[in-house]
């Protein structure tokens, strides 16, 4: 773990009289990072005037669901019930409940993105995992929220859920990476619950048009904001492969909105994008 | 150092693999996970993007296919206010070693980034490092400058995380 060495350098730091412990009621900040689903999962956690012990509870269920997730729905491993379902070796009913639950919301996305997000309609079959990893978002979300916390963020490898922000009053502000450059921003905005980003500059062009049949992105990058993070997720998974034309289809779902950068490296958004000021 | 800075300790574990991550055989249990990169099986040793952090992954041919972490995520509990941010996150132990990262707030504003113990403990770390060094500094004075609290994009693997800005802000604590 890394230490840490609150060094003192310097005349001014060294004379401190007043221990930085004395400020630590403000408004502690708790912060995890929870390797699961293939990828990391950050926590920003302001516990606010609630208990910290139970915020600790709370993110220790926060992982557990992730990893209660991965175990059901993995594509990865033979035996998990969503591979066993893929695999014709259980029915749906045999499965975990929510299985079925969030194939009912992959329905519900694959009908408000037009059929661009289509889990169904996929080279390798059934795979909801266009929308599993912001579903196991929202509900590491609600155990920090039953916790009694002022304000948490979750980032599930690029896609992040939130409620309340780092101050009171001011919003979660959450930077777009810029598809050419991990280390540059292509543009900010304020999170209103939920922001979900698809490109294929991390993991190789792993993009299916369910309309053409073929692997094809018509953007580099398509990041959706919205109430929700299975939504988000999955709608900008489908927004990848529709490019600028998706955003009308975002557009029309209430409470979210898009943007999208393209191969020229210019953006795109829909009338309400909450770009940051 | 004229305006007696508060400097930070962060480690910034395993680094190097940001050299390694497109090239090797990916373990299971490192993309168990819901991901459907077809990474995991690339043979080839370029790069699958165009990022220009991604380019140099030529450079170390530190693609062994053995970097297997152990991740013990571990918490930090600090406070919001004042120049004392703690370290934090994940303790991630790569098979190329460690980075400690010392992290100089002068005035509430992180002013630098500079390794302060190198623990990388084979010879190639040392050079895949001094790749990673300049990068992570790039990062975290740009989230500074960005005043953001996450960064979203694309799913990055559990071994591509260490490059990413989110590990910068995580690791870093920069409000």
């Amino acid at each position: 773990m890394a230490d840490t060495a609150t060094t003192p350098r310097g005349e001014g730091r060294a004379g401190s009289s007043s221990p930085p412990r004395a400020e630590f009621p403000a408004d502690p900040v708790l912060r995890h990072v929870h390797a699961v689903m293939g990828t990391m999962v950050s926590f920003d956690v302001r516990i606010g005037e609630g208990e910290p012990q139970r915020a600790h509870v709370g993110l220790a269920r926060a992982c557990a669901r992730l990893d209660r997730a991965d175990a059901v729905f993995s594509t990865w491993k033979p035996n998990s019930p969503m591979s066993l379902l893929r695999a014709n070796a259980i029915r749906l009913g045999e499965a975990p409940p929510e299985l079925a639950a969030v194939l009912e919301l992959c329905a519900i996305a694959r009908d408000l993105s037009g059929g661009w997000f289509d889990p169904w309609n996929l080279p390798g079959g059934l795979d909801p995992t266009g929308l599993v990893k912001g579903w196991a978002a929202d509900r590491a979300l609600d155990e920090l929220r039953a916790a009694g916390v002022r304000a948490a963020m979750v980032s599930a490898g690029g896609d992040l859920a939130s409620f309340g922000g780092p101050e009171p009053g001011s919003p979660w502000r959450i930077g777009v990476r810029d598809p050419w450059a991990a280390d540059r921003i292509a543009c900010v905005l304020e999170s209103p619950g939920a922001v979900a980003t698809s490109g294929c500059y991390e993991r190789g062009n792993h993009v299916f048009d369910p309309r053409s049949g073929r692997a094809e992105a018509r953007c580099q990058s398509a990041t959706v904001t919205g109430p929700e993070l299975w939504l988000a997720d999955a709608l900008a998974t489908g927004l990848l492969v529709a490019g600028e034309a998706g955003l009308a289809l975002v557009e029309a779902v209430a409470g979210y909105e898009a943007c999208v950068i393209s191969g020229s490296g210019s953006i795109a958004m829909t009338g309400s994008f909450p770009v940051a000021p | 150092m004229k305006r007696t800075p508060i400097v930070l300790a962060a480690t910034a574990a395993g680094l190097a693999t940001v050299l390694g991550f497109h090239t090797q055989q990916m373990s299971g249990s490192i993309l168990s996970g819901l991901g459907k990169a077809g990474t995991g099986t690339t043979p080839t040793g370029s790069p699958s993007g165009t990022s220009g952090a991604n380019t140099t992954t030529t450079a170390g041919s530190s693609s062994t296919g053995s970097s297997t972490s152990s991740s013990t995520p571990s918490t930090t509990t600090t406070t919001a206010a004042s120049g004392t941010r703690t370290a934090l996150g994940a303790d991630v132990q790569y098979r190329y070693g460690e980075l400690e990262l010392q992290v100089t707030v002068t005035a509430g504003r992180i002013t630098n980034v500079q390794p302060a113990i190198d623990t990388a403990f084979d010879p190639r770390s040392s050079q895949v490092n001094s790749y990673a060094e300049p990068l992570l500094q790039s990062q975290t004075l740009q989230a500074q400058s960005a005043n953001i609290n996450g960064v979203s994009g694309a799913t990055f693997t559990s071994q591509a995380y260490v490059q990413s800005l989110q590990a910068a802000l995580d690791k870093l604590g920069i409000k």
